[in-house]
């Protein structure tokens, strides 16, 4: 009998690419479906016996589904595949009724052995051809945008994960933002940090096969106190105390994230030493020393949160103009 | 790549020129174990602290540098080991971890070596963190310059806000001091007020004794201003001899008390100018605050007309605006 597959991701990179890491072998129709309310719903159609659900998604996001999922009490096993691999998402999901967690991205090997750990078994070798047409079909509607964000997706889950083990609390993961922009226009790429907060901002350079830019991680300084609470701070947060956070955080997010990035495009970026562009300083003063040599950049936003905290920050991966023509061809060797 | 002897020692033979290269750096190398005991010391190292890699091999480095702030050093190590990730600290925040002193008779510019630091976590075969890795890096001269940068530009800044005769706020900022008084009176309904004075017949002053006597003069009234006020007002040399008052979460009831004890100390004062003793008086206007002016300009317009009104009754008085 032919098993339903339904792979709920809101990233259509990140769909292509769990179809693609299912083994050849195995008798099935794969379904797709953007969000939870889309999965919930082709499940009751009995479109999902086995279910991978993302965590992070718009309109509905892995929680709620599996929630839903439980409510209805509707017949699909759940296998979660999420770039949040924070211990605390594992349990989460966990308690909520899914199978299994794995790792973004995904690896073939890995479904396999998790597949016949389950008992589900795969037909021979040849009658599962066809089926690997179906998911080929919409190879045209490759959007290179949506690719960089899941890349950015696993790369900030596994920074995620080190800051919530430096902090020992739960990082809320957002969906990243990916935006062309003129550096001008920087602006518009932050979503936690408005022109008018006071903030601290540092800065690192990464360079490494053709690919360089600048990572930009924007504090908003009303977030010191519960940073110093959950890092067991004692004393006054002076001036001094505040940067010895900030360069705490700079470094972990920073570092987890470009070694994510680099780690997925199998490449290496060597990194410069952090800049302190400021404290207490506002927005637009962070363009002032701006080479003015870059007018068209690829920002990648990521704004983290820490759950039930005041703390709020923005880290920002800004790629080079000439480092599109790099990244577009180390991200088409992620499908293959 | 380079094999590590027993004695921790990278095998100098297979990589001499490699060796040469870490040793010549201009860059300070480290390798630490997880007890902090030193295992690689480059020429950086030895060279600037006089301590070479026989003598502290083996040996912990809070040991043998007891400067060296431990508890700081150990806990950024400690999370570099925990989450296999590299921190960085700059100078800004400690500005050494090394006490290295200038070595630079003519271009050193600094008492001490300013360092950017970087910890690395060393990963063994096992993948598990054995090893740190510390580079010191010498950024004396970009901290330097930082320095004397951000120092000249709160001097220009103080310079552009600064009167130069009385060393009060000149006009422009305080005028701006003001216009956020202001608003924030707008905003909290708190009431402060604003004083206008000037220095009656001041012409005469300048035309009797000379405009430096008149300078004098000046000065002299914005010292007994200064020393008058109160820590949280704001006095501006507004034009020649006119000065302004910000008193803050003051009423006019308060104000005058403030107007009047000022202007008895400057009628009490002589000034001594070469062989002239010169007495003089002053007029004061006070405009208190209140919901109905529109502007900043509006309200430092009625203290300006309470001042003409003392210019009226006779000088060397004080008075508070009254609407109508």
């Amino acid at each position: 009998m032919t098993t339903q597959v339904l792979i709920c991701d809101d990233s259509s990179f990140a769909r292509k690419q769990m179809a693609r890491a299912l083994p050849d072998n195995w008798d099935i129709e794969i379904n797709y479906a953007s969000n939870g309310i889309e999965a919930l719903d082709l499940i009751r159609q009995n479109k999902g016996d086995i279910l991978f659900l993302d965590l992070n998604m718009p309109v509905m996001d892995g929680y709620q589904t599996l929630e839903g999922i439980r409510g209805e009490d509707l017949p699909t096993m759940t296998i979660v595949v999420s770039g949040d691999i924070q211990p605390e998402a594992m349990t989460r999901v966990k308690k909520l009724g899914a199978l299994e967690f794995i790792k973004k991205p995904v690896d073939g090997i890995i479904i396999s052995q998790i597949l016949s750990d389950f008992g589900i078994s795969l037909g021979s070798e040849s009658n599962g051809a066809a089926n690997k047409a179906i998911d080929s079909a919409d190879d045209d509607d490759y959007d290179l945008d949506d690719s960089y964000q899941e890349l950015a997706n696993v790369a900030m889950g596994r920074a995620a994960d080190l800051l919530a083990r430096l902090l020992n609390t739960f990082v809320v993961m957002p969906i990243p933002n990916v935006k062309h922009l003129e550096i001008t226009e920087l602006e518009m790429a932050l979503a936690h940090v408005k022109s008018d907060d006071s903030i601290s901002a540092v800065c690192q350079g990464f360079i490494g096969s053709g690919v360089a830019g600048e990572a930009l991680l924007i504090f908003n300084e009303s977030s010191y106190a519960d940073i110093a609470e959950l890092m067991k701070f004692d004393g006054e947060i002076t001036e001094s105390a505040q940067l010895e956070l900030l360069m705490d955080i700079s470094s972990v997010l920073c570092n987890a994230c470009l070694n994510g990035i680099a780690n997925q495009l199998d490449i290496n970026f060597s990194l410069g030493h952090p800049i302190v562009i400021g404290q207490h300083i506002h927005f637009d003063d962070i363009l002032k020393g701006a080479a003015s040599q870059w007018t068209k950049i690829l920002t990648i936003e990521m704004g983290y949160q820490i759950e039930n905290k005041n703390i709020n920050c923005d880290l920002l991966l800004l790629f080079t103009e000439d480092s599109i023509e790099a990244l577009n061809e180390r991200v088409s060797y992620l499908l293959d | 790549m380079a094999d590590i002897s027993e004695s921790g020692l990278v095998n100098i033979k297979d990589i001499h020129w490699l060796m040469d290269m870490l040793q010549t750096i201009d860059v300070g190398l480290i390798v630490l174990d997880r007890d902090y005991k030193v295992t690689v010391w480059n020429s950086f190292m030895e060279n600037h602290s006089g301590v070479g890699p026989a003598q502290i091999k083996e040996k912990s480095l809070f040991d043998s540098f007891p400067d060296i702030p431990e508890q700081w050093f150990r806990q950024k190590s400690e999370s570099v080991i925990l989450l296999k990730s590299s921190t960085f600290t700059v100078w800004e925040q400690r500005p050494y971890l090394f006490k290295f002193k200038n070595y630079r008779p003519i271009t050193g510019s600094a008492e001490y070596m300013y360092q950017n630091i970087t910890l690395i976590p060393l990963l063994s075969a096992d993948n598990e963190v054995r090893h740190i890795g510390v580079l010191i890096y010498d950024v004396t001269d970009i901290a330097v310059n930082k320095l004397k940068l951000q120092e000249a530009n709160n001097k220009l800044k103080s310079l552009s806000k600064t009167d130069h005769l009385t060393q009060l706020n000149n006009r422009g900022a305080w005028e701006g001091y003001l216009e956020k008084e202001f608003s924030r009176s707008k905003r909290s309904g708190q009431i402060s007020s604003v004083v206008m004075f000037d220095i009656d017949h001041f012409k005469k002053v300048n035309d009797t004794y000379g405009h430096q006597a008149g300078d004098e003069v000046i000065r002299r009234t914005a010292a007994i201003l200064t020393d008058t006020l109160r820590l949280s007002d704001i006095a501006g040399r507004y034009g020649g001899e006119e000065f302004g008052v910000i008193l803050v979460d003051t009423n006019a009831e308060n104000a005058l008390i403030f107007t009047e004890r000022l202007r008895q100390r400057i009628e009490s004062e002589i000034v001594v100018y070469e062989k002239f003793e010169i007495k003089y008086t002053v007029s004061l206007g006070i405009s208190e605050f209140t919901t109905e002016c529109e502007s900043y300009q509006e309200w430092l317009e009625q203290s300006d007309k309470a001042l003409y009104f003392c210019k009226e009754a006779g000088r060397n008085q004080s008075r508070v605006f009254i609407e109508g």
